[in-house]
């Protein structure tokens, strides 16, 4: 359904320089600066696939999503959304698609929410009987009945979303870009959305690509997820093989009776372990002892066994490592950092 | 043929959307009619004031230069009814992002872009300009015959295309600098000159405004061929050549913009 081939873009800004003389300077200046926003990516999506683009603020996310939706023209490679080449071929492109900017709205804001639907019945050019169909189905899906007569403008933040998501719906489009569909949503907006999202494309087979920072989104949503960072693919595969091979931390927390016996512990010497396979921090006021550990290393009853010869424990806590903090990690540190 | 059927059906649609809109705040409405109004009452009497001192303008009546500064309001006022969104692309759309918009619907973006807003301001130039033309008429210092009756409508299109196409150059301009607001303004504002004989003017803004930014196309020097028997028709024909010229350059610069366009960071 999508293909991306070695795909880039540069931005060039002319050079600028500090201060006010900086300022002047630059206007006389003929240097530029090129950065590279998004630097050869490919990949190849399936029709039905929903897949999660994620990477930390400024990786590129959005600038790959604009030279999928034809917005950007690339500056190297080509992409291939439907059969069709988004940037040449915008408006067919145009019909294929479906897009939800989450910070900004694509409705009108002054009207109805009803007269928006109007308008996007002829710009899609979508029939009656289509239309009264996909209405329907809209109206199940993200109830929008309860605010279809009141200006866009005078809805909350998760109306105004469910409205977003209904629009670039209306016409059907093969594929639908989210980006950051969730941003700002309570808990339960959050669920409603994310069922929707999950409804549309278990019915018509949409093909759902989500730029999110909501690790939420990704585990409830997406079988397959795409990293990139600094404008480059750092990872591309199933959520699960991301938490088997990255996620071999564990966390153990205990609540300790005198936490000042066991100051300055170095557990593992006591267990024979290197510092990076075992790490203790201790919190003298709370009492706390908190230990990550590789799961494919220790188990939680050696841990248990060898803090409980020092110290007597009044309560213990397990804590599989979140998605969150795997992702933290790859951010931080890069695929290769990680083994 | 199809094409054109969809797109007028659009434009109908969108306008309407936007007239709704509009109608919700009919104080600003009229606010702003009037106020264009004032503005068009001001440089009439603007006018008066300047023959009272002197009674004729290089060879110029006092009727003759209302005729011209009437007929210069028609194409001014088409062009400003509506293509005004043009502005916004100059100063708003290109720098925030929102022209994102337009990328991702199916149409195409310079009709949305004009299709977003109709000016009623415009109204006031164009029931100004109207009535000035029908005064000039009845003092029958213009020439009447099918010939001049016919150019006059091709006179005011050309004018307005050209109009439209000067605003679009110059606000595609806001692809590469973001901005391009302040640059429109100057050109737009060079029109204020064309109402004028351009002869009243030195060598060089003569040639800026009659060859660079070609406002005099617009205003005078058609008007003068609807005043003097001996001014060829050939200004027109000009007039016409002058306007599909700049609309294509102007045009290609927008087309070849949205292919640059940066859009804007989240």
């Amino acid at each position: 359904m999508i293909e991306v081939e070695h795909i880039s873009k540069d931005f060039v800004a002319p050079k600028k320089y500090p201060g006010l003389r900086g300022a002047v300077k630059g206007l006389f200046s003929t240097e530029k600066v090129v950065k590279t926003a998004v630097d050869d990516i490919s990949f190849s999506i399936d029709t039905g696939e929903i897949v999660g683009y994620i990477g930390s603020n400024g990786a590129g996310k959005s600038t790959t999503i604009k030279m999928m939706t034809g917005i950007l023209v690339p500056t190297k490679g080509t992409c291939s959304v439907a059969g069709t080449n988004p940037s040449r071929n915008r408006k067919e492109n145009a019909q294929n698609i479906g897009v939800v900017f989450g910070q900004r709205t694509q409705l009108w804001w002054d009207l109805p929410l009803s007269e928006s639907f109007t308008i996007l019945k002829e710009i899609y050019n979508v029939s009656d009987t289509d239309y009264a169909e996909q209405m329907e189905f809209l109206n199940r899906v993200l109830e929008l009945q309860d605010f279809f007569d009141r200006p866009v403008r005078t809805l909350s933040l998760g109306q105004r979303m469910r409205a977003d998501l209904g629009a670039a719906l209306l016409h059907n489009p093969k594929v639908l870009y989210l980006d950051e569909p969730t941003i700002g949503l309570d808990l339960v907006v959050k669920d409603n959305i994310r069922k929707a999202i999950k409804e549309i494309n278990e019915k018509y087979q949409t093909t759902v690509i989500l730029t999110t920072h909501d690790i939420g989104d990704i585990e409830e949503l997406c079988s397959r997820i795409i990293i990139i960072d600094e404008g480059r693919k750092i990872y591309d595969g199933s959520l699960c093989d991301l938490k088997d091979t990255y996620g071999t931390k564990r966390k153990v927390s205990m609540e300790v009776k005198q936490p000042e016996k066991i100051k300055g512990l170095r557990l593992h010497t006591v267990l024979g372990m290197q510092e990076n396979e075992c790490s203790v921090e201790l919190n003298q006021e709370s009492s706390t002892l908190c230990v990550t550990f590789d799961k494919h290393r220790l188990q939680v009853p050696q841990i248990l066994s060898a803090v409980m010869e020092m110290v007597e424990v009044k309560d213990v806590q397990i804590q599989e490592t979140e998605l969150a903090e795997i992702v933290k990690e790859i951010y931080n540190h890069g695929v290769g950092g990680e083994t | 043929m199809n094409t054109v059927k969809r797109y007028l059906r659009l434009y109908r649609v969108l306008v309407t959307q936007f007239l709704k809109t509009i109608m919700q705040s009919r104080v600003d409405f009229l606010i702003g009619l009037l106020g264009f109004f004032f503005t068009q009452v001001m440089g009439i009497a603007f006018l008066y004031l300047v023959f009272q001192q002197i009674p004729n303008l290089q060879g110029w009546t006092l009727d003759q230069l209302i005729f011209i500064y009437g007929f210069a309001q028609i194409p001014r006022g088409i062009d400003h009814l509506f293509t005004d969104n043009i502005w916004l692309v100059a100063y708003r759309l290109v720098i925030n992002g929102d022209f994102d918009r337009y990328m991702l619907r199916p149409m195409n973006i310079f009709f949305q872009v004009i299709a977003e807003k109709l000016q009623p301001d415009a109204l006031g130039e164009l029931l100004i300009g109207t009535i000035l033309v029908v005064r000039s008429l009845s003092k029958g210092i213009v020439i009447v015959d099918g010939l001049h009756i016919g150019l006059f409508f091709v006179s005011i299109f050309a004018g307005a295309l050209i109009y439209t196409s000067i605003k679009l150059f110059f606000a595609s301009l806001a692809f590469w600098v973001k901005v391009s607001g302040p640059f429109l303004q100057i050109a737009y504002d060079m029109a204020n000159f064309a109402k004028y004989p351009t002869e009243i003017y030195s060598k060089g803004v003569r040639f800026l405004i009659t060859w660079v930014i070609p406002f005099a196309f617009v205003a005078y020097l058609p008007a003068s061929f609807f005043m003097k028997a001996e001014t060829s028709a050939g200004v027109v024909g000009i007039e016409c050549g002058i306007a599909f010229v700049l609309w294509w350059i102007a045009y290609a610069l927008f087309h070849r913009g949205t292919q640059v366009y940066e859009s804007a960071g989240n």
